[in-house]
């Protein structure tokens, strides 16, 4: 008995579970190293064998050449992989914002199964649906490769296409022009934001009459949504800033991506305000209500817009060659 | 900018990528015009060094197995001797394989060196 002989076949044993002719492989293969040792170092020694041992190669490594080549997704869909989960993933997307405006729980059985959530722990759930449904469509598409048989299945083209994504393209003097003046107009609204917001404790008023100035939200909330419109605006202007004085595009992608991450934060936010002790005016109770409702909706679907504008930022920072 | 210290790298993987595929099918090849006579897998390896073509030993004895499966070739542990050794031997299909590949060799070997006179 060798002892590393044995911890190496061992190890390959390991990888080989559940194969029948495991012990005829490992056989073979002691029979080779014992063989092998003897032949060019004499009589077999601990050292001589882990000379021989080393040359055959890492146990995962040799187990794997055993192991049948047919892979868990043919090549052909593993581009689907993405794409449908995507796909299903906007779907999924779509009944969980259902599921928080409509208050409650559906069920498609078996993919999806919506509870009724809040905001904030709908957007908790969201790492969950995706893995769900990324793990249904890899288990179609393992059934389908496992199957032998030949499908044709679609490629669906989106808005945001992931292999499209392009880098963007190198400043133009116009374009440098264009985002100074836009930065300068973010820094005088975000000037006379921060202005109003010193005077009056908010920035939302109803009547900007300095005598008798009438606020449009109650002291406590609009003191706080003023602040994060205020922190919106100041990062608006400041990425703006850093933009007509990045040196690389790389820069501008990760500026985009931190606003992007920035402004989703400010949006959940937003969306945790509660809107019956909100306004500092009578509104009538079912106008109130038709008010959330669309407030809700307009700011999800902005949330969703700067998510989809994270993601391409987040692509192309992945992209090695966008640094050269 | 690819420096021409990283395109030599990218050559040499490139390279070493097409031999592996180009070696696949002619290690077949070999072990079936080598087990006409019965053999085993170190003793092929050593054959094959003699004549100057080494083979990755963690390759060769997946590959015996995988034609033994299919019926090409056929294996038997011999316990008699000092250790057990499984040798092996060519089959009929085997041989007919064996002849079938050969044929393509030839008829690429011949494309190759007409279309490098043609140069």
């Amino acid at each position: 008995m060798h002892k590393n002989l044995e911890n190496y076949l061992e190890e390959i044993s390991h990888y080989l579970s559940g194969r029948t002719e495991r012990e005829e492989i490992l056989s073979e293969i002691r029979s080779h190293i014992l063989e092998k040792a003897e032949q060019e170092s004499g009589p077999v020694s601990e050292a001589s064998l882990e000379k021989v041992i080393a040359a055959y190669g890492r146990p995962r490594q040799v187990a794997e050449k055993y192991l049948d080549d047919r892979p868990v997704i043919a090549p052909t869909f593993k581009r689907l992989l993405f794409r449908y989960t995507a796909l299903f993933f906007a779907i999924h997307l779509v009944f969980i914002v259902f599921a928080v405006i409509f208050k409650k729980s559906l069920i498609i059985f078996p993919f999806f199964f919506m509870p009724r959530l809040g905001v904030i722990e709908a957007v908790m759930y969201l790492p969950a649906a995706f893995l769900t449904d990324f793990g249904i469509v890899a288990l179609v598409l393992y059934f389908i490769t496992q199957s032998g048989r030949d499908f044709k299945l679609p490629w669906p083209k989106f808005a945001l296409d992931l292999d499209e994504v392009k880098a963007p393209d190198a400043k133009t003097l116009a374009a440098k022009i264009a985002t100074m003046v836009g930065a300068g107009i973010m820094l005088a609204l975000t000037g006379v934001a921060v202005k109003l917001f010193i005077k009056f404790q908010t920035i939302f008023l109803v009547s900007y009459n300095l005598e008798n100035f009438r606020p449009l939200l109650l002291p406590r909330p609009g003191r706080r949504v003023s602040l994060i419109v205020i922190i919106m605006l100041a990062a608006g202007t400041i990425g703006l800033f850093i933009k007509v004085f990045a040196l690389s595009r790389r820069i501008t992608c990760w500026v985009d991506a931190i606003a992007d991450s920035l402004a989703l934060v400010l949006i959940g936010l937003l969306l945790r305000q509660q809107y019956t002790t909100l306004f500092a005016i009578d509104i009538q109770p079912a106008f109130l209500a038709k008010i959330h409702l669309a407030l809700t909706f307009t700011l999800l679907f902005v949330a969703l817009m700067i998510a989809i504008d994270l993601v391409s930022n987040l692509v192309r920072l992945g992209r090695k060659r966008l640094a050269k | 900018m690819r420096t021409a210290r990283q395109e030599g790298h990218v050559m040499d993987n490139e390279l070493g990528s097409i031999e592996t595929e180009m070696k696949r099918g002619f290690l077949q090849l070999l072990v079936l015009i080598i087990l006409e006579k019965d053999a085993y897998g170190y003793a092929m390896v050593r054959a094959f060094r003699d004549r100057g073509y080494e083979v990755e030993e963690n390759t060769l004895y997946p590959l015996l197995r995988r034609l033994e499966k299919k019926g090409l070739i056929q294996g038997k542990w011999e316990i008699g001797e000092e250790r057990p050794r499984k040798f092996y031997a060519v089959t009929s299909a085997g041989r007919e394989m064996r002849d079938g590949l050969l044929a393509i060799w030839k008829k690429q070997d011949e494309i190759i060196n007409h279309l490098t006179k043609e140069k």
